[in-house]
């Protein structure tokens, strides 16, 4: 038996044990706080980057504009178009772009089976799945190359609007009216989370193969473009790429900022994420104050068990202990404390966040509880709460410690 | 082994200030069984505990083994107190809420001995004194003189050379005080150094040697 352990800690601990109980309560209420309110706060991150990947991955969207300068002898208030042949003029020319999508939308009247609703329509190429997300349920795809080289009469269709024109029977294979056009439906969205969308979410929209929407649309022109660059830290670059090579074609001044316009996703997020970590750091502060206050509960045990022990320290230093004994063994049991505390704050955290992240998300009204019901309990906030625990147990221990490893062996054994 | 060359000990409480030793000056020899006798105050505590490692002199030289005492530091001192000096004390000192097995092993604990060869030391330990049965049983349940038997056998764990033992016979009835002597006698004939402090004389006679002290000094 190792006597350097909180062997006597027990005796001392039960004399103590209606103000050692608060402090165990204390400590069990912080503990729970803490986890609670970190894994709340990494859960909400986690869900804004997963809603906000419900629109794209690291995308660039690109608007045509009105110049505002005048350029070369043009006057200013010219409108800017985007053109398919722009498509293939910038990626040809900017080699950081990876995936480069056209997109045009009009608002029609779509029926299926007797049913009439209005929505968007969209043209798109195959490469706009990955970017824009674009998940088919099971038994379903999203428009490939050939769909659209071919001008196919297909279409891939939001699960809403699946639901409105099917009910619960499977869309797949069943003909829509586009425009008093059919088309064939080829899949249908899987149910996602979006909290960032044009024209509203994507489980409410219907896409066709670019050629096939150009087909019963009139415009010379499309709405906007989707980029997706090889490397998330050359977004900006190929802003200034795709207004410089644009700006020529179209002959506009680069440094234009109405003649195109960016909605560029990547700075969006990590604006977003900066926020929510904050939040995470400050829930995790306010759920720290409270460990805190328990914290201070064991550093006045401590140090009322360091008094009444004088004797036995006094004790123990005239037999030979050396300083690290004594501090080693308050240390210890400050951690003994601090343990008895939180691990049942531990364990009813974890259950807790487990029993909340069963509860479904309703994705047709995705609101507040769609953040607040995926609470993570992360390695990540494992790693913060250790942290804070490491600290607050190395405070509250180390200067009861320090005071009882000074004492002078001829007071402390003469000390009654 | 011990030599103490014109210590002094000053107390100081405030602007008042007491001197307890006042130029002492000892040599104490290998294997000596020495008493250390005086009324109370005269200063026999505080050289015990200088001679002990546990105070330090005001003033002198304090020289043990031809180590300088007054160059070591806390830690080295506590090494010295745990391998070279054992303590008997008159009110025992043994921790309360440790065993009779528990108490003999912390001076091993602290000189950082493996768990068997501090079995095996403190099973002998508990054998010489008498007290292996009753090696679970906490000092409350102990009488006086196994209290003593205990404390005894705590301040020979480590095998030191000297033993220190302050009023050992104090607390305790004339016959198991008697017992307590002969353990410290026996000791002594084995080769240790015995220093004893005691205001009885009949405990003085079974030293070899008695040291007087009066006021601080050295008398006789």
């Amino acid at each position: 038996m190792n006597l350097t352990l909180p062997h006597f800690f027990w005796s001392e601990y039960r004399k103590r044990r209606k103000k050692a109980s608060l402090i165990t309560f204390a400590l069990f209420w912080g503990t729970l706080s803490t986890l609670l309110l970190m894994a709340f706060g990494q859960g909400m991150s986690t869900q804004s980057q997963v809603a906000f990947s419900g629109l794209g991955e690291t995308l660039i969207m690109v608007y045509g504009g009105q110049t505002s300068l005048e350029f070369e002898g043009l006057p200013k208030g010219r409108r800017i178009w985007l053109y398919s042949e722009d498509i293939d003029y910038l990626k040809e020319r900017i080699p950081e772009i990876m995936r480069i999508a056209p997109e045009s939308y009009n608002f029609w009247q779509v029926s299926a089976e007797g049913k009439e609703i209005n929505r968007t329509v969209h043209g798109t190429t195959a490469e706009f799945a990955v970017m824009r997300t674009q998940i088919p349920q099971l038994g379903g795809r999203f428009i490939n190359p050939d769909d659209d080289r071919e001008g196919r009469k297909v279409a891939f269709i939001g699960w809403k609007v699946a639901q409105d024109l099917f009910g619960t029977k499977g869309a797949v294979g069943r003909t829509i009216i586009v425009n008093r056009v059919p088309f064939t439906v080829i899949g249908v969205l899987q149910k996602k989370i979006q909290d960032s969308m044009y024209n509203g979410p994507d489980a409410d929209q219907i896409y066709l193969p670019f050629r096939s929407f150009r087909q019963i649309d009139n415009q010379r022109y499309i709405d906007q473009i989707h980029i997706q660059p090889w490397n998330v830290g050359q977004s900006k670059l190929i802003e200034a790429r795709v207004r410089m090579l644009l700006g020529r074609k179209d002959r506009f001044d680069p440094n234009d900022r109405y003649a195109t316009s960016f909605w560029n996703t990547i700075e969006n997020n990590k604006e977003g994420q900066a926020i929510f970590k904050g939040i995470e750091i400050f829930l995790g502060i306010i759920g720290g104050l409270t460990l805190l206050i328990g914290a201070v509960g064991v550093t006045n045990l401590m140090y009322a068990v360091a008094k009444e022990r004088t004797k036995e320290i006094g004790i123990k230093l005239a037999i030979g202990a050396r300083r690290r004994v004594i501090v080693q063994q308050f240390f210890l049991e400050t951690m003994f404390v601090f343990a008895k505390g939180t691990f049942w704050g531990f364990i009813i955290a974890f259950n807790i966040v487990h029993l909340v992240r069963l509860a479904p998300i309703n994705y047709d009204s995705f609101g507040i509880e769609a953040y607040l019901l995926r609470p993570e309990f992360s390695l990540q906030v494992f790693a913060a709460y250790m942290a804070i625990l490491g600290l607050l147990v190395f405070f509250s221990g180390i200067f009861p410690a320090l005071r009882a490893s000074r004492s002078n062996p001829i007071e402390s054994l003469r000390y009654e | 082994m011990i030599e103490l060359q014109g210590i002094t000990k000053v107390y100081r409480t405030g602007s008042q200030s007491l001197e307890a030793l006042r130029g002492i000056s000892l040599k104490i020899g290998k294997a000596e069984f020495i008493s250390i006798m005086g009324p109370s105050g005269s200063g026999k505590s505080t050289l015990m505990n200088i001679i002990g490692c546990l105070d330090t002199p005001t003033a002198g030289e304090y020289v043990l083994d031809s180590d300088k005492v007054a160059g070591l530091t806390f830690d080295e001192l506590a090494a010295v107190r745990n391998r070279k000096i054992g303590f008997v004390f008159q009110n025992f000192n043994l921790l309360p809420y440790a065993t009779a097995w528990e108490n003999i092993e912390l001076p091993l604990l602290f000189d950082g001995k493996g768990g068997r060869k501090r079995r095996e030391r403190v099973t002998e330990l508990l054998n010489a004194v008498g007290l292996y049965e009753w090696r679970d049983h906490r000092p409350s349940e102990l009488s006086g003189g196994q209290q003593q038997r205990v404390a005894l056998a705590r301040a020979l764990a480590n095998d030191p050379p000297i033993l220190l033992a302050d009023e050992p016979t104090g607390n305790l009835d004339s016959k198991s005080g008697d017992e307590i002597m002969d353990i410290l006698t026996e000791l002594w004939k084995e080769g240790r150094t015995i220093i004893m402090v005691t205001h009885n004389d009949h405990i003085a006679s079974r030293s070899k040697r008695i040291v007087r002290l009066f006021d601080g000094q050295v008398v006789s």
